[in-house]
């Protein structure tokens, strides 16, 4: 590879600055439709960074869910919010407790992150990509009681949505 | 490189960067030619059902008035609303467009001949073909049109709720493919589109999943915005629906997407059911053939795409809704779980395929029964719930929240 700059790393800092300016125009875009859009530039970014460390699977799956997901996060902005009459404030009465759980999640992921030993990949020659059948045969073994909980707890949440959503039958 | 596609003509070594810029040039003559070819067809297609001749005028037999077509609306001015919002309705069309340029990488002409032989090829059609939808609901926001923005949302709620049974077929496919594949001990190419039509040599997977073709040819047409599926741009509804307010070549790209897109889908479909570079029922007879071979499979489609505009009338929004979420999705899951059922214990193909079959007979029976016409009544009335008020998706108190922008 030399001592240069690879393209990996160039890819790497392109998608860095494009998730680091989209989540903070997350936070900072006083329009919550923008806020939406800018929340999928940086989830794009995120599937590009799992592309740079080949788990594709992780990546496609993260464009498939959180594509739909953001474009319903916007119905909801459509249907439920007045953003386009005036744009929201973007600070409160809470904003000193907001500071602090800020400040406090990001000290505890910077924490977690010196405090971890990182495993060094080694050479590219010698890296193995994940087949997408080792990750069927482990969730389905070895994680199967999560997958169920997790099964189920979405089956709750789609039932309760319905039940709230659905008009009443008898008038 | 074994898989390239112009390289292998030219017998040359290229650097990489040439090789990747080759594949793109390739993608993107290949989607101007097919825009062009398709929406002559369609005019000639839709002008035999009504009796009408289509084009004749601009070149031999009207072939040219596509690119004449094209060349109006290159030339167009590009008008942006003065209260459209100018970020989401000038990025709007690019985002629209891309998705759908990705998904020519790992479709399968040949044999040999892709951009790119993906091992997770289906999983990422549908991955960045969702992507597409943000645009399109981008753009109907953007516009500050209400009939732009009941297009982009029931664009939205159609395309997520027709996702989900296309997806669970898709699996039901990969099912079978791995199955067929493990008595050779490597499953791997199951959810790669070419080693799909790769094991489609003997047995077009359509006699496995009928079924499954069935459904993902309806919710093709929804995706696609295609009739009778296509109440995003009605334009007796919400007059062309989210691209209302575009003109000129951004207009231009909304069409662009949605040819491709039809190509793409309906190649999609051709080579994950129909088998697509194969003869059917085995009897390869080599590289030549195969590039007509996925031509042919994938025109026949596309005809049969084209022509349901002109034999179906169009749906309700709700209608449509309710047929995804009561009758195709139930139908879907049934197809994997009966899957799966039948290859753990070990079944035969042809128990996969015959229950499949049965399945089809059951949905069309149900569908059947559902529409049959009452006397007076509603057609499709038992389909749907009373609509006792109205829904979230079609709500008039959407547009008025967009509407009451002034007060």
């Amino acid at each position: 590879m030399g001592d240069g700059v690879t393209a990996t790393q160039v890819v790497f800092w392109i998608l860095a600055v494009v998730m680091l300016v989209s989540a903070l125009g997350v936070v900072t875009a006083g329009n919550i439709v923008y806020a939406a859009l800018f929340f999928i530039a940086a989830l794009a970014g995120v599937a590009g960074i799992y592309l740079i460390l080949a788990v594709e699977f992780i990546a496609l799956v993260q464009l498939l869910i959180y594509g739909s997901a953001v474009v319903i996060l916007i119905l909801f902005a459509l249907m439920l919010t007045r953003a386009r009459e005036r744009p929201q404030a973007l600070f409160g009465r809470t904003r000193p407790l907001g500071i602090a759980a800020a400040a406090g999640l990001l000290a505890a992921l910077i924490g977690g992150i010196v405090a971890t030993q990182w495993v060094t990949p080694g050479s590219a020659a010698d890296f193995q990509p994940i087949a997408l059948q080792q990750i069927g045969d482990v969730i389905f073994t070895v994680w199967i009681v999560p997958f169920i909980i997790v099964g189920v707890l979405l089956s709750i949440a789609l039932d309760g949505a319905i039940m709230l959503a659905s008009p009443d039958e008898e008038e | 490189m074994p898989d390239l596609v112009l390289g292998q003509f030219a017998g040359v070594d290229m650097p990489d960067w040439v090789d990747a810029l080759l594949r793109i040039m390739f993608i993107v003559a290949l989607m101007t030619v097919n825009a062009f070819a398709l929406i002559y067809l369609e005019r000639k297609i839709l002008a035999r059902f009504q009796a009408r001749v289509g084009p004749t005028r601009t070149g031999p037999i009207g072939t040219l008035q596509s690119i004449a077509d094209a060349l109006k609306l290159v030339t167009k001015e590009d008008v942006r609303p003065s209260t459209a919002d100018r970020w989401a309705f000038e990025l709007a069309p690019y985002i629209a467009f891309v998705p759908v340029f990705l998904i020519f990488v790992p479709m399968p002409f040949t044999e040999t001949w892709f951009i790119r032989d993906l091992n997770l090829g289906l999983l990422y059609v549908f991955g960045v073909l969702g992507l597409n939808i943000v645009g399109v609901i981008m753009a109907g926001w953007g516009s500050d049109n209400k009939y732009a923005l009941l297009g982009g949302v029931r664009a939205a709620a159609q395309a997520i709720s027709y996702e989900i049974p296309m997806l669970l077929i898709v699996v039901s496919v990969v099912m079978v493919a791995a199955g067929r594949l493990a008595t050779d001990g490597d499953v791997s190419a199951a959810v790669s589109i070419n080693g799909i039509v790769a094991d489609q040599t003997t047995t077009p997977y359509i006699l496995l999943q009928p079924l499954g073709f069935v459904i993902f040819l309806i919710g093709a047409l929804a995706e696609l915005h295609r009739p009778p599926f296509d109440m995003p741009i009605a334009e007796s509804e919400v007059v062309g629906g989210y691209f209302v307010e575009y003109s000129g070549m951004r207009w231009g790209m909304f069409f662009l997407a949605e040819y491709t897109a039809l190509f793409l889908i309906v190649l999609l479909a051709s080579s994950i059911f129909l088998g697509g570079w194969n003869w059917p029922f085995g009897a390869d007879v080599g590289l030549g053939l195969q590039i007509v071979l996925t031509l042919v499979k994938t025109s026949v489609m596309i005809v049969l795409v084209i022509s349901s505009r002109a034999l179906f009338p169009r749906l309700r929004i709700d209608q449509l809704m309710s047929f995804s979420w009561k009758v195709l999705l139930p139908f879907a899951i049934v197809q994997v779980l009966a899957n799966g059922i039948i290859m753990a214990y070990g079944g035969p193909d042809w128990v996969v395929g015959l229950v499949s079959f049965a399945l089809l007979l059951a949905l069309f029976g149900l569908v059947f029964a559902l529409t049959r016409t009452r006397k007076g009544g509603d057609t499709t009335r038992t389909i749907q719930t009373t609509p006792a008020r109205p829904r979230v998706i079609t709500s008039p108190e959407v547009t008025a929240v967009e509407a009451g922008g002034g007060d």
